[in-house]
């Protein structure tokens, strides 16, 4: 025989399953890491329940002020902390530890790794979601959007754009500390900007025109009209959009394996 | 193409003339090796002379400069999905999921291969049975390393590289790691050290490394021959006139 006879094989379902599983293992092990993720938008959203005045003036048919204002940037938050912040990270630090490089000389390819933590990281949000709701129905009586579907697809866009600068982020961190660094101020700066501290229209306009152009504000401005159940302006849109598309297109050209 | 080859298996690795070079360096500088199916092969070298370079060239982890390489036959960069069923690689200090226990680590690695070995025995063959509960963090490194030799065996390759396997390990640790190692008889295993007394232990046949060259090769007695050398760290300080010691760490 000339050739060895090797039967070339990818990893199954149930390779997948099993590194999901690891990254979600390794998220809830690393529980200090979700104390961002859960309990900064909590803080955020009972700060907002708090200072907000006749927070449960209605804005619309069974939308209050306080489900206007405080709920979009949660759920925003969520989405940004642990997509722009928690996953880098974790990024980074398999591309420092060789962790990456061990899996390529492996059947399965370092992206797996990447695509089960995004998977994890959407496990996340829908559980901070469902955190953040819970306590914001049984203390503050705020209300879901009125248009449901809506605010679904908004999710959808939203994690797009965060994950898509989240990808950036861990592109251009070289270690897993300055992930951590950039990550936070990246974080911080487009939440700033977009309504994390206050209503966005508070701020001076030019600062409010930035903040609508950045994923944060898009996102806070899009689920404000799923809310009230209006059409998101197409500018959120193209934002939103836009940020997954730059994110993925840096990725390509940055993101190294090692 | 090989008809030469048309009766006779392949050999474990055949690289040819490899050589890799970076903007103002040449890390690897003309390196053919020929090892056979079952060899255990030592390629030996202080740090910094092309010991890992060349390996990960064989293992396609970086495309050569200039020359091939083949593996069983088959090349690692075209041939990638084949190759990574028959080749096991331990990467020198490569770390797994922190937070996973053995028992999970040797779980997650052995779902990546058709044919893996059974979870208890690679733990038992690398005799961690009693730490398959405890996190990969909370190891030792000497049990870390044995912990990387089963993820390196998981698939049952037919040919295994073992990077630096020994470095920073106690005495009686390296001593652990080098029982598992001449348990396996059945696979070629390519074993990469600055370590005189590892590789004259295990290895059939060695290559010393200096500059990204091999400078002598052949079996450990050959080298102290062709030296006039009493143990191999003479011949290798005879042939490349470095001392190791200095770069040999916990020695």
């Amino acid at each position: 025989m000339a050739h060895t006879t090797v039967q070339a094989h990818r990893p199954g379902l149930k390779a997948w399953l099993r590194l999901i599983q690891a990254e979600a293992k390794m998220v809830i092990r690393d529980y200090a890491g979700l104390i961002v993720p859960l309990g900064l938008p909590l803080l955020i959203l009972v700060m907002q329940g708090i200072s907000i005045a006749d927070m449960h003036q209605e804005l619309a048919e069974g939308v209050t002020v306080f489900s206007y204002y405080a709920l979009p940037v949660v759920v925003t938050m969520v989405v940004a902390t642990i997509a722009v912040i928690n996953m880098p990270s974790f990024l980074a630090t398999y591309r420092k530890t060789k962790l990456l490089r061990r899996l390529a000389v492996t059947p399965a390819s370092p992206a797996m790794v990447l695509v089960a933590q995004m998977v994890v990281s959407f496990i996340q949000v829908i559980l901070g979601i469902g955190l953040a709701f819970a306590v914001a129905m049984l203390f503050f009586g705020a209300d879901l959007p009125q248009s449901p579907l809506t605010g679904l697809a908004v999710l959808l866009a939203c994690c797009a754009a965060m994950y898509g600068l989240g990808m950036i982020v861990a592109s251009i961190a070289p270690t897993p500390n300055s992930s951590v660094a950039i990550g936070l101020v990246a974080f911080f700066g487009i939440a700033a900007l977009g309504g994390m501290f206050g209503p966005a229209e508070n701020l001076p306009d030019a600062l409010e025109t930035l903040g609508s152009w950045l994923p944060f504000g898009a996102a806070v401005e899009a689920f404000q009209a799923a809310w009230i159940g209006e059409t998101v302006e197409a500018q959120n849109w193209l934002v939103l959009g836009g940020s997954a598309v730059i994110g993925a297109g840096v990725a390509a050209a940055l993101f190294r394996w090692e | 193409m090989t008809s030469q080859r048309e009766h006779s298996p392949p050999l474990a690795i055949d690289a040819k003339h490899l050589v890799k070079r970076y903007k103002s360096k040449t890390a690897v500088d003309g390196i053919s090796l020929q090892v056979a199916p079952g060899e255990t092969f030592g390629i030996l070298g202080t740090n910094g002379a092309g010991k890992t370079t060349t390996v990960e060239m064989i293992a396609g982890l970086r495309k050569p400069t200039e020359g091939s390489v083949k593996v069983m036959g088959l090349d690692p960069f075209t041939d990638r999905a084949k190759v990574r069923q028959i080749l096991g690689v331990q990467l020198q200090q490569a770390y797994l999921h922190g937070s996973l226990t053995a028992r999970e680590l040797v779980n997650l690695y052995r779902s990546f291969y058709p044919n893996p070995l059974d979870t208890d025995t690679a733990l038992a063959m690398v005799e961690l049975t009693d730490k398959a509960k405890t996190k990969f963090d909370n190891l030792s490194g000497g049990q870390m390393q044995r912990l990387s030799i089963a993820l390196a065996l998981i698939g049952q390759p037919k040919v295994v590289i073992l990077d630096e396997l020994t470095t920073g390990l106690d005495p009686k640790a390296r001593r652990r790691v080098w029982g598992t190692i001449e348990s396996l008889t059945e696979q070629t295993v390519i074993l990469i050290s600055h370590a005189m007394d590892e590789v004259e232990r295990l290895c059939d046949r060695v290559a010393l490394i200096d500059a990204g060259r091999i400078i002598a090769q052949g079996t450990p007695d050959e080298l102290k021959a062709q030296a006039a050398a009493q143990t191999l760290e003479d011949a290798f300080v005879a042939l490349t006139g470095k001392d190791v010691h200095d770069d040999e760490g916990d020695e």
